[in-house]
């Protein structure tokens, strides 16, 4: 009984030393930056953090870029530099200029995965903008309490189905994947707005190989089955509002070719008519606008053999996987696709719906 | 003077509170002896007359007398029985034998009085008293059984207290009652004071963080460990019973829980789970998150937090001991203080913990939730020894914390199941987990 | 007394410890396709050996193995405890670096490895010290407070889950079966289930009921291997060392106060570990004390957590663990291969040697 006191006893004393022994510093002695900016030199990089400022009133930001050769070398020097030490547990947003991301991000993103400080589930954008100008007017953003480009991306404030949401994961098994790649968001800044979303880049192996629109983007979201509720189609004679989405897929393989038959259900609400056309047309022609767009969405992916709807994914059953390496080149661009446009008018809203 | 009656004096010693009346008790002449403090003597010789008063020859007035109690003739016997409160009759001041009678007592004992310490919802408010006599009295009030077996013991050399054991026949556990019984009577030189002293005699460490002996002042709940194979003891002066082996869930389940329907008493006992986990977690836990792992924290929260430690002058653990020394100040003063003064320290303690520390910047006010909320978590355990426990063992946690982050949390929670788990008293485990699943086959 | 729950328990929670940091990488690595081929040969392998295991026990009972051993004389002793005892230590040593190792790498970046292996060894030798049953009633705790946040996070690790990457289903190619890494695997196949012959007299059990721990370690080795590689891709998850954590950083759950919420989860198993840790060191001691009785079982217990802690301060780095982990493999094999099956002959010929 008395060595187990005597343990208890010691106890203490042998930890409390410990405690002082290696730097756990207090979260108000860290800097926590909330986005950081990558930009291309010509040698090296630029990096921006995009810091909140907590002072005794309101969250302020604060801007601060370093250069150097690798990124942690930045983030080391800007660490020195300032009067707290730099901690990137908490970057939300990861925002790369244009140039950057056409030369490859792999490298940048296997360095957040491998260090597990950036999380894995950090947004990442392309700044279609002068990069030190588009982080120089967030300091003077008003507002946004020093979130302000987080609030963008996240789900349950400003996102919207026309805005591609990677993660930085998803970028990282892009890089990887053999039939699947990312679209991600494409920012620069607003007129009135702090930012405006230019579209979406395609990322194929880490790399932007095409450029896509909003509305493409929201075609995006409705093939990966995100939700695309609230968005508003404007169409000649109406406008109307998706409610619900939902897909479904027939993938067929015959002669070394993909068929792809996709069965895209949109549920709608009508807002607007113009004049007074009948619930069909209204129909009718949202099919065709969505069809279209379609089509043309795929036509554009195929010629960039980048695979950001994921297609190969429903043939990975049918392909051996020592040929799937090729999918993106060898079976893609043949991909017999079939998209069938279903439009569903759910309501018309408070008024009653009357043809004619 | 009779060699016996000066051996009695001699060894109760110089008391100013013995006395020696000569009585004519009808026509015979007797000699009371007793202590004064402790026998009322006027109503005890009324008593005594009213009992005498056929008129018998001197010599059968003798052979009454010696009816009316027991015949002593042992010094040191006597000299127990008269601190316990006997009057003794003896014949003349050379009679070798004396007649100790149960005298009518001075009023030293309270009333049966209301529960003061354990609150209970829905549950009987009497409580037991410093008398083991009548705790034992409240407890077959209780449990009208023939199978209460009640045993008396008495230990100790220069203090002998009365100890008693309560059990039910059939249902108690046998190899505990023999162990128990076995260190009672083998350690029946030990003079018993306190708690501590109870558990050295039943040969269980006094070294525990934890309870190793239930004390309850509800009679309703010592009556139900009997149920439960239990042994209840009472120790002459201690106001509670003690209740054999102490387990685990006692910390969480209260009998009084099942006046209430079924699902409530579910709720109530996994409110107060989780008030101990509370308890235990939350302190570590802000340090946790502090200072060494920000990132498991939300942004918002983080900034936030950030925002109010903005100032503060010294390290989360440290900034957490100190409010907690202060908050374990203020709970041990309030128990101290008289009544009066109680509401002093409550408003002094309120402003300073929960005011003027964080406009001083001297802590942040999240810390003061955490701090609030600990306190009243801890509060829901049952009984005084394990809300102690619980407040001690957060430390370990809260060191743990601090050293190894969230990783700490856990093992310190780890290394405290690990601690309970070793903990056995009388061969029973803390963590006896039959007895939580056995109340079924009890009836 | 039945503890059967205890033991079911002690069995689950010692496996799931083991199973959710490495076995996934190991698998993932071991073959292109079909991962289910070496997950089902392992989980086959791993119950038919315990069943094995199991019935050879019920020949002796309320016997353990070294009372079982050193009944047939000194030879067997030697053949037999004396790996085990070795397999004990070694797989003491590597646990503890190796956890240590992944704990610096994934959580705590700042905090020195001396200091987690401290922490690491110093809890499971309190609890070792304590005894068997202490051990297992603290599994019992253990499971009660920390169990519901592991099938909570199993539940919620399907978010981000591509059902299409579960094919190709099928593989010709049975070539892992020689690949270090699939033997590596075995490290969480074999660990766990010795302490079964070595409890019986402190702790009795129903053999039958273990049965029923196979219901919960089998759907754990799958989801293990699974739930990382149907959200990356096997390209993907075969560049991470840990995947089933990484496949848990990418779950978003907003409605919880804590970001990472999955930390918990992990450092729960680390709590599963650290039982693991605890019933081996006592395991081991039992080995020792039985050959030298006049020691005191605390002071075994102390000298071992010492010599452990020395030997994982020798290891420099995450390549001599690997390079340990192959050399364990053959201490590994022979005790999963020769323990069972000795005890299940030696069992066979003492029924022989009664009738």
């Amino acid at each position: 009984m008395l060595k187990k006191m005597l343990i208890f006893s010691l106890l203490p004393f042998l930890l409390f030393p410990l405690s002082g022994c290696w730097d756990n510093r207090d979260i108000n002695h860290r800097v926590m930056p909330i986005s950081i900016g990558v930009a291309k030199m010509d040698e090296g990089y630029k990096v921006f953090l995009q810091i909140p400022e907590p002072s005794s009133e309101s969250l302020g930001t604060r801007i601060v870029t370093g250069e150097g050769e690798t990124i942690n070398q930045i983030i080391d020097n800007i660490s020195v530099n300032m009067e707290s030490a730099v901690d990137l547990l908490h970057v939300k947003v990861i925002v790369v200029d244009k140039r950057l991301a056409e030369e490859g991000l792999n490298d940048l993103i296997s360095g957040f995965i491998r260090s597990r400080d950036v999380s894995a589930k950090a947004v990442i954008a392309i700044c279609d903008d002068n990069i030190d100008q588009f982080f120089e007017s967030m300091e003077n953003a008003e507002g946004g309490e020093g979130t302000i480009l987080l609030d963008y991306f996240e789900k349950y404030s400003g996102w919207d189905p026309h805005v591609a949401l990677s993660r930085v994961w998803e970028v990282y098994r892009s890089s990887h994947s053999y039939t699947r790649d990312v679209a991600i968001p494409m920012i620069k800044r607003g007129q009135t707005t702090f930012l405006e979303i230019v579209g979406s880049a395609v990322i194929k192996n880490g790399r932007l190989v095409e450029v896509i629109s909003s509305d493409e983007t929201l075609l995006y979201n409705a093939f990966n089955n995100k939700s695309t509720r609230g968005k508003i189609e404007i169409l000649d004679d109406a406008s109307v509002m998706i409610l619900s989405n939902d897909t479904d897929y027939k993938a067929e393989f015959t002669d070394q070719t993909p068929h792809l038959q996709t069965t895209f259900n949109f549920s709608v609400m009508i807002l607007e008519t113009n004049g007074n056309p009948s619930a069909q047309d209204i129909k009718m022609n949202l099919e065709e606008l969505l069809l279209d767009r379609y089509k043309a969405l795929i036509v554009k992916l195929k010629t960039s053999e980048a695979d950001i709807l994921g297609i190969g994914q429903h043939f990975r059953k049918e392909i051996p996987r020592k040929d799937l390496k090729n999918w993106r080149s060898d079976y893609y661009p043949n991909l017999a696709f079939n998209p069938i446009i279903q439009v569903d008018i759910q309501n018309y809203g408070n008024l009653k719906h009357t043809t004619n | 003077m009779n060699s016996l009656i000066k051996e009695i004096k001699d060894s109760i010693g110089d008391n100013d509170d013995l006395f020696f009346t000569e009585h004519q008790l009808t026509d015979l002449s007797v000699v009371f002896i007793g202590l004064n403090s402790l026998v009322d003597l006027g109503p005890s010789i009324k008593q005594l007359e009213k009992m005498g008063q056929k008129n018998y020859s001197s010599k059968e007035k003798l052979k009454q007398i010696s009816q009316l109690g027991e015949i002593k003739r042992n010094a040191s016997e006597i000299t127990s029985l008269l601190l316990e409160g006997k009057l003794m009759i003896a014949i003349s001041l050379n009679s070798d034998s004396v007649v100790s009678v149960d005298p009518v007592p001075v009023k030293l004992n309270r009333a049966i009085d209301q529960i003061t310490n354990e609150n209970t919802m829905l549950g009987p408010l009497v409580s037991f008293n410093e008398d083991s006599l009548t705790n034992i009295g409240v407890m077959r009030k209780q449990l009208l059984s023939e199978k209460i077996r009640v045993k008396h013991f008495r230990t100790g050399i220069h203090h002998k207290k009365a100890l008693s054991l309560i059990y039910y026949e059939g249902i108690v556990e046998e190899n505990l009652l023999e162990t128990v019984v076995k260190e009672i009577k083998g350690n029946s030189k030990s003079d018993l004071y306190s708690l501590q002293d109870v558990t050295k005699m039943l040969g269980i460490t006094p070294y525990s963080i934890v309870p190793r002996v239930k004390t309850t002042e509800i009679p309703s709940e010592a009556a139900q460990s009997l149920l439960k194979g239990k042994i209840v003891l009472f120790l002459d002066g201690l106001p509670f019973a003690l209740i054999l082996p102490s387990v685990f869930i006692d910390m969480f389940f209260l009998e009084s829980d099942k006046n209430l329907t079924f699902p409530l008493m579910i709720s109530l006992r996994s409110l107060r789970i989780a008030g101990t986990l509370i308890a235990l977690i939350f302190p570590g836990l802000y340090v946790a998150l502090v200072a060494v792992n920000p990132e498991v924290l939300r942004l918002e929260l983080a900034l936030s937090i950030a925002q109010s430690r903005e100032g503060v002058p010294y390290p989360a653990f440290i900034e957490i001991i100190i409010m907690l020394v202060v908050l374990e100040l203020i709970m041990e003063a309030s128990v101290r203080l008289p009544k009066s003064i109680g509401p002093t320290i409550t408003m002094v303690g309120g402003i300073i913990l929960g005011q003027a520390a964080v406009e001083a910047q001297l802590v942040s006010n999240l810390l003061v939730i955490v701090l609030a909320a600990t306190t009243i978590a801890n509060s829901t355990v049952i009984g005084v020894q394990n809300l102690i426990s619980i407040r001690l063992l957060k430390y370990i946690v809260l060191i743990f914390s601090s050293v190894f982050g969230v990783l700490g949390i856990l093992a310190g929670v780890f290394f405290i199941c690990a601690y309970l788990a070793g903990v056995s008293s009388i061969g029973v485990p803390y963590l006896n987990f039959k007895h939580s699943k056995g109340e079924g086959n009890n009836g | 007394m039945d503890r059967s729950v205890q033991v079911v328990m002690m069995y689950i929670l010692t496996h799931l410890g083991l199973i959710f940091f490495l076995y996934p990488s190991n698998i993932i690595e071991s073959t292109d396709q079909g991962h289910w081929i070496p997950i089902s040969l392992g989980i086959v392998i791993h119950i038919i050996f315990v069943l094995v295991y199991l019935k050879g026990l019920s020949f002796f009972p309320r016997r353990n193995i070294i009372m079982i051993y050193s009944s047939f004389g000194k030879v067997y002793l030697i053949l037999f405890l004396l790996p085990i005892f070795l397999y004990f230590i070694s797989a003491v040593t590597i646990t503890v670096r190796a956890y240590s190792e992944i704990l610096t790498i994934i959580f705590l970046a700042n905090t020195p490895l001396w200091a987690v292996m401290a922490l690491l060894l110093f809890i499971p030798f309190f609890l070792a010290i304590q005894g068997v049953q202490a051990i297992f009633r603290t599994g019992i705790l253990v499971s009660f407070l920390f169990l519901p946040f592991l099938v909570f996070i199993l539940i919620v690790s399907f978010q981000n889950v591509d059902a299409s990457y579960i094919y190709p289903l099928w593989n010709n190619d049975f070539s892992f079966m020689t690949k270090q890494s699939y033997i590596n695997s075995f490290f969480a196949i074999s660990g766990g289930f010795l302490f079964l012959g070595f409890i019986q007299p402190e702790i009795s059990y129903k053999h039958k009921k273990i049965v029923i721990a196979f219901a919960a370690v089998v759907p754990a080795f799958i989801l293990s291997v699974y739930i990382p590689l149907l959200t990356f891709g096997k390209a993907t998850a075969e560049t991470f060392l840990f995947p089933f954590v990484l496949a848990l950083d990418t779950i978003t759950l907003s409605w919880i106060m804590f970001d990472r919420a999955t930390v918990f989860f992990l450092l729960s198993l680390i709590t599963f570990i650290m039982l693991f840790i605890s019933l081996v060191l006592w395991k081991a001691s039992i080995i020792i004390h039985h050959s030298l009785p006049s020691i005191k079982p605390v002071y075994i217990v102390v000298s071992l957590t010492f010599v452990i802690y020395i030997a994982c301060l020798l290891i420099p780095n995450w390549q001599q663990v690997q390079m340990l982990f192959k050399w364990n493999s053959v201490l590994r094999f022979y005790v999963l291969l020769t323990v069972p099956l000795s005890i299940y002959f030696l069992g066979h010929l003492s029924k022989k040697k009664v009738y």
